[in-house]
């Protein structure tokens, strides 16, 4: 029994100790202090990259809204969590900024495994969440607090197809996806697509993230025979990757691919290879107005040029900032606000109208990289559409 | 064909990237009796020093690969005396030394990741040529260059190893650590040199392949596995077979990648791993020693 | 063992309780996630403390087994609709039979070429979850269920956080139980020597697969309580790293130690978390810590804490307590059997060859033993004793040639079956399992004689604990024979004349037919000899034959009723010892002429 006892007394001391340092991170709350708002990114692990410039893109508009004046006399201010790019820790990071009552609404992730590992706590908790994650089947779960603020691969998918097929006569193509969960969803989807536009696939690969050498992937879209190549890259850096590989086999197929080809990311790694191809993109620097103003303030803060990572959570801030303005600072008040009152709102990837599911923007660019600039070739709108 | 010139070109030149790092494991191994499971971050660190010396301070291709390779090497040797040294002597020290380095390989990414930032640096191969055309065969001049240079790695450390003095108190010590102790070998300042060599070639690796894969704190982890990999299939225990284990652990991942399937390409190495630890358990030349008894 | 096991209830009881010290709302339920997480991660590495701290085995794929429970458990629930007990039970079997397949595969492989195939089997195991349309894809699987059972909804954190406590407090009883059972110590002999394991009956394959599949099977548990824990899973848990993760919970825990285990994964879950007030840097913190603990705690965290706390406790009370050593009176235990010498031959050498590629150790021996004999072999170094030895124990495969040994043909069978037909023998650099105690040394030596398997231990079946004390009981009993009480020290820490007693005990301790002793009193001082020769004749009064290989000629003399004499691998001269060692041949080949100590 003293054996016992003794280990009593040693755990009792280890977990004390460790129970006294949850305690002390618990800091009473003020009430009329500044508005908060949660984040999550990625801001260590391999995809680092993505995560800086969400958090710049969401640092720049907290900035702007500080600078005129903040929400109803409050400042906004940014509460950030790193989800290290996985779903444990994007959990971790999420419910660690729901215990924060002050946080009434939250920016989650852009990677749709993540989302979906919080959604449980999304239904559980009743905040407000505002997402980046583009599978289709996110916000089509019935959820009721769930905002995506890119257009969803649906759209993304069909675009490319019809784009390709009649714009760009494409007969047989090949495509190119990340295994991930981005890339194997806009695989099915684009094939449906395809063959829904008559065309055919006549080379379907896979890779995983962070593939470096492409000469296997490339040599068999070549002896293919297809005459477009279609991608489906989750990572800027995969793409530029491949594109340089791409032109320096002497490949000359027509191109167009996902949101990550028109990247800032990819044509600079790219360069040269990323001149002449086409790609399928919420966000372009140059495409409107507002998205004009972003870039230049972004590459005047940051000395680096905004994309869509930055982009959607620049809108994110904007959009809840002006709901909170009108309805008031709470989960329900913003549910219903994001849900009911966005109507018609020019961000700087598109126009903002919240359907039932919570899917806020229904158009997309189809663009050309040129010099390597991204120009806008054509913007479809789908809800004209429906 | 031009398409199977192409890929076995591409092959061989990713498998010396491998057999370069799988040297590393294999020197730290034969020589100190240690598994390094942050030899990746030997290549990923020369990289980085290419990077800063060639984009920051502006030196010349060649004099920036000499400092580099130096500095991965002064960095091996570091690291050496703060992880191997430490732990070498407990019981059963192949499991805490690897968690140890793997560990270290944690704090040494992020490091890397807060100095230098998550994008991706472009560093200039050794050509100002990208591509070569060899009878109407389009080849990228770095592929070509990273399997020159390994050879000729290969044979400087080969005979460096077999005919040099040093080299050869190195192969003792392998051996016999006690008996070569008693010869008046000092060990621990072979231990230094082999980490040092280890970390050079490494260094070396990261920086060849630095134009073709970028550098970034994801490039060492990414080579390290399938080095180690080659080291085993090459049967942990010579020059020859680390490099013959990368060439084949090389071809195989690329021929696998373009004939069975594209998704599956990072398993290829470790199916032939597979098959050879259950059929050939000591490798292509490693010698069978059975227990004394 | 029930009463032993008690020994976590105040462990456990604190665990149980620390949900009611949690903060109210959503930081609690943060928390909770990550205690259940930690909860599931614990089991898996209390797998892993089987696998790598009793067995010795380094495995680098906890992850895809604790992938494969969660994916079983899942596919069960959510695609085929069974019920959450069901499911769950599917998940360990699961698990558990890839564990055994693993197992099975490596049976020759050891440290580094074992980590790689694991880690290899790690990386496949995670490119499929990510590409088959079975598993999910990449997308995985949601929806995943919570139990209900007796009307209490498992949905709640905090119920479902007390249902994964039961399940680490089951898990750690398996762990424990096999710690201490006969069966389990074949796991540690396995560790600590190989050879000696095989010589001492016990079937390295058997105790490789048993070791994985536990290891295993405890994973598949703790990933079915993962999947159902998070209610989504994904492919992307179940990666290399986190194999690392789970490996180094064990290592920083503490490897050997059960509530370390438990402690480890709790803190490699919660040290991130606690540490992200460190924004930018704190996962390189992270590291470095992990580092840090490795170089600066060999015995993991809980270890540290564990031998501090000692040291406090001993401080601060200053009641030494002195176990007083158990009276060292040599008992002299009634032999056995009775001393019979019989004109039954019970080991039969004929023709035998064993050739080394080139090299003819061995080229056509016959010896003959007869029951209550003891044979010496001798001859000079190189002479072919050994290998001899080693053939008729089963560690080298015969070339050419027949053994007989009491009706059986063993030239072809295992050291482990030989060893179980009741053939004993020690070693000539004395292999010892040096981390265990004297006690656990000796007792392993009586495992062939256990009758209850896996099932029958882990049921607590009555007739194990009986076999387990029975072996306890008989070490203590054939030590005492020996002369030797210091039951609980380390082998390590024994003098070399004490280890060669320890070898001599776990030998004897079954009961052989025959006893091989190489080169017993080699280094041994002159009392130590007498000592031993005493001994010998202890168990040759014992019914135990004896085959012995020596140099040292006044023992053979004093000891032998027969004597071989080998040289370059041949038999040169046998008969009885007064008269072999005059035979001219023999004084020639034997030291050039000049007969040790004759």
């Amino acid at each position: 029994m003293k054996y016992s006892c003794k280990t009593l007394c040693q755990t009792a001391a280890v977990l004390g100790v460790s129970l006294a340092s949850i305690y002390a991170g618990q800091v009473q709350a003020a009430d009329s202090g500044p508005i908060k708002i949660g984040l999550i990114a990625d801001l260590t692990g391999n995809a680092a990259l993505s995560g800086r410039h969400k958090v710049n893109g969401a640092k720049l508009a907290v900035e702007q809204v500080n600078a005129h004046g903040g929400v109803s006399g409050r400042k906004l201010q940014l509460v950030v969590e790193d989800d290290r790019g996985s779903n444990q820790a994007g959990v971790s990071a999420y419910q660690k900024l729901a215990s924060d009552t002050e946080i009434k609404v939250i920016i989650g992730s852009i990677r749709s495994t993540i989302v979906k590992a919080t959604l449980p706590y999304i239904t559980r908790y009743k905040i407000p969440t505002m997402i980046g994650g583009t599978n289709p089947g996110l916000t089509h779960e019935g959820n009721q607090w769930v905002f995506r603020f890119r257009p969803n691969d649906d759209y993304a998918s069909k675009v490319m197809a019809k784009y390709s097929t009649n714009q760009m006569h494409a007969k047989k193509v090949a495509i190119l996806y990340d295994t991930d969960a981005f890339g194997s969803a806009g695989n099915r989807l684009l094939q449906k697509a395809l063959k829904a536009d008559g065309a055919k696939v006549v080379s379907d690969q896979g890779y995983t993230t962070g593939t470096k050498d492409y000469t296997s992937y490339l040599t068999n879209i070549k002896s293919s025979g297809a005459d477009t190549l279609e991608t489906y890259m989750t990572d800027s850096e995969d793409e530029g990757q491949m594109l340089k590989q791409f032109s320096r086999m002497g490949l000359n197929m027509k191109f167009i691919g996902s949101a990550s080809t028109a990247t800032a990311v990819t044509i600079q790694l790219a360069g040269n290879a990323a001149n002449g191809k086409y790609a399928v993109t919420g966000f372009v620097n140059s495409g409107n107005e507002a998205a004009k103003q972003f870039s230049a303030a972004y590459k005047k803060k940051y000395n680096d040029d905004a994309d869509l990572y930055s982009a959607w959570v620049y809108d994110a801030v904007n959009v809840v900032a002006k709901v909170i303005g009108k309805d008031g600072n709470s989960t329900q008040k913003i549910q219903q606000g994001l849900r009911h009152d966005v109507k018609g709102y020019h961000g700087v990837i598109g126009v903002y109208d919240f359907d039932k599911k919570g899917d806020g923007l229904h158009g997309l660019n189809v663009v050309k990289i040129e010099n390597g600039q991204v120009k806008v070739v054509k913007y479809v709108n789908f809800a004209k559409q429906q | 064909m031009q398409e199977f010139i192409q890929l076995t070109v591409a092959g061989l030149a990713i498998g010396s990237i491998y057999a370069l790092v799988a040297l590393g494991f294999v020197l730290i191994y034969t020589t100190v009796d240690v598994v390094n499971f942050a030899q990746g971050d030997f290549a990923m660190i020369g990289a980085y020093f290419m990077v800063t010396c060639v984009l920051s301070w502006g030196l010349p291709w060649w004099l920036a690969f000499v400092i580099s390779v130096v500095l991965a090497a002064i960095a091996g040797v570091v690291f050496q005396l703060l992880i191997y040294q430490p732990v070498k002597n407990r019981p059963r020290s192949f499991v805490p030394i690897l968690i140890a380095t793997v560990g270290a390989s944690i704090f040494i990414e992020q490091a890397y990741l807060i100095m230098y930032g998550a994008v991706p640096y472009q560093v200039p191969g050794m050509f100002s040529v990208q591509t070569v055309s060899l009878g109407g065969i389009t080849l990228y001049s770095q592929y070509l260059a990273i399997i020159v240079i390994t050879a000729a790695l290969v044979v400087l450390l080969s005979w460096f190893l077999e005919k040099t003095k040093t080299g050869l108190q190195m192969q003792a010590t392998a051996q016999d650590p006690d008996t070569a102790k008693l010869m008046g070998i000092h060990t621990a300042w072979i231990a230094a040199l082999v980490f040092a060599i280890s970390a050079g070639t490494g260094g070396l690796a990261g920086i060849l392949v630095a134009p073709v894969f970028n550098v970034s704190i994801s490039m060492g982890s990414s080579i390290a596995l399938k080095a180690f990999a080659a080291a085993v299939v090459g049967g942990f225990s010579s020059v020859r077979g680390s490099i013959i284990g990368g060439l084949i652990i090389g071809l195989v991942e690329t021929y696998g990648a373009t004939y069975i399937s594209g998704s599956y390409r990072d398993a290829f190495a470790f199916i032939v791993l597979i098959v050879f630890l259950v059929f050939r358990p000591y490798g292509l030349f490693g010698e069978k020693t059975s227990d004394k008894v | 063992m029930i009463k032993q096991f008690l020994k976590f209830s105040p462990l456990m009881l604190f665990f149980a309780v620390v949900p009611f010290f949690l903060p109210e709302g959503r930081a609690g339920s943060y928390y909770l996630t990550l205690m259940i997480l930690s909860g599931a991660y614990a089991i898996a590495a209390l797998g892993m403390t089987v696998l790598l701290g009793y067995a010795g085995q380094v495995s680098l794929a906890q992850a895809a087994f604790f992938g494969i429970g969660s994916y079983a458990f899942s596919i069960l629930a959510v695609k085929y609709g069974q019920d959450f007990w069901l499911s769950l039970f599917g998940a360990v079997v699961i698990a558990l039979i890839f564990g055994a397949l693993i197992g099975l595969l490596v049976l020759r492989l050891r440290t580094h070429y074992l980590a790689l195939v694991t880690i290899g089997f790690q990386i496949i195991t995670n490119l499929v979850l990510n590409n088959w349309d079975f598993t999910g894809g990449s997308d995985g699987i949601s929806g995943i269920p919570r139990p209900s059972l007796f009307g209490i909804d498992f949905m709640s954190d905090q119920n479902f956080y007390w249902l994964t406590l039961v399940f680490i407090t089951l898990a750690a009883f398996v762990v424990y139980r096999l710690r201490y059972s006969l069966l389990g110590s074949t796991l540690l002999a396995l560790r600590e020597d190989e050879i000696a394991a095989s010589t001492s009956g016990i079937s390295v394959v058997a105790a490789k697969i048993l070791a994985f599949s536990v290891c295993a099977g405890l994973a598949g548990l703790g990933g079915a309580f993962y999947a159902s824990g998070s209610m989504y899973i994904s492919p992307n848990v179940y990666t290399f790293s986190q194999s690392v993760t789970i490996f180094a919970m064990v290592l920083i825990g503490g490897q050997e130690s059960i509530v370390g285990t438990i402690l480890g994964a709790a803190l490699l879950i919660f040290l991130p978390e606690m540490l992200r007030f460190l924004h930018d840097y704190y996962i390189a913190v992270y590291g470095l810590a992990v580092v840090v603990i490795i170089l600066f705690m060999p015995k993991g965290v809980y270890g540290s804490l564990a031998s501090g706390a000692e040291w406090g406790w001993q401080k601060l009370f200053a009641q030494r307590q002195t176990e007083i050593p158990t009276a060292s009176t040599v008992q002299q235990a009634p032999p056995e059997k009775a001393a019979v010498r019989s004109d039954e031959v019970i080991l039969k050498i004929s023709d035998l060859h064993k050739y080394f590629g080139g090299v003819k150790a061995v080229q056509g021996v016959d010896i003959t033993i007869r029951r209550g004999d003891v044979v010496v072999l001798i001859g000079p170094n190189g002479s072919g004793k050994t290998t001899v030895l080693n053939t008729m124990s089963g560690i080298y495969k015969a070339t050419r040639g027949e053994i007989s040994f009491c009706g059986h043909d063993i030239v072809n069978k295992s050291a482990h079956q030989i060893s179980r037909l009741g053939m004993s023998r020690t070693f000539q650099n004395i292999r010892l399992f040096a981390e265990l105690s004297v006690i656990e040394n000796v007792a392993i030596g009586f495992y062939p004689k256990a009758t209850v398997g896996v099932v029958g231990t882990l049921l607590l079946r009555p007739k194990g604990l009986r076999e387990d004390r029975q072996a306890e009981e008989k070490a203590k009993q054939t030590l005492l024979l020996l002369g030797l009480d210091r039951f609980h020290e380390k082998a390590k820490n024994l003098s070399y004349g004490e280890q060669r007693i320890v070898e001599i005990a776990r030998a004897i301790i079954s009961d052989p037919e025959i006893l091989l002793l190489d080169e017993p009193v080699a280094g041994m001082n002159r009392e130590e000899k007498i000592r031993l020769s005493g001994i010998l004749r202890t168990i040759s009064g014992m019914g135990i034959t004896i085959l012995l290989i020596e140099h040292d000629m006044s023992f053979v003399s004093e000891v032998s009723t027969y004597l071989y004499v080998m040289d370059y691998g041949r038999l040169i001269s046998e008969g009885v010892a007064r008269e072999v060692l005059k035979d001219p041949a023999v004084i020639q080949a034997y030291l050039g002429g000049e007969i040790e100590d004759a």
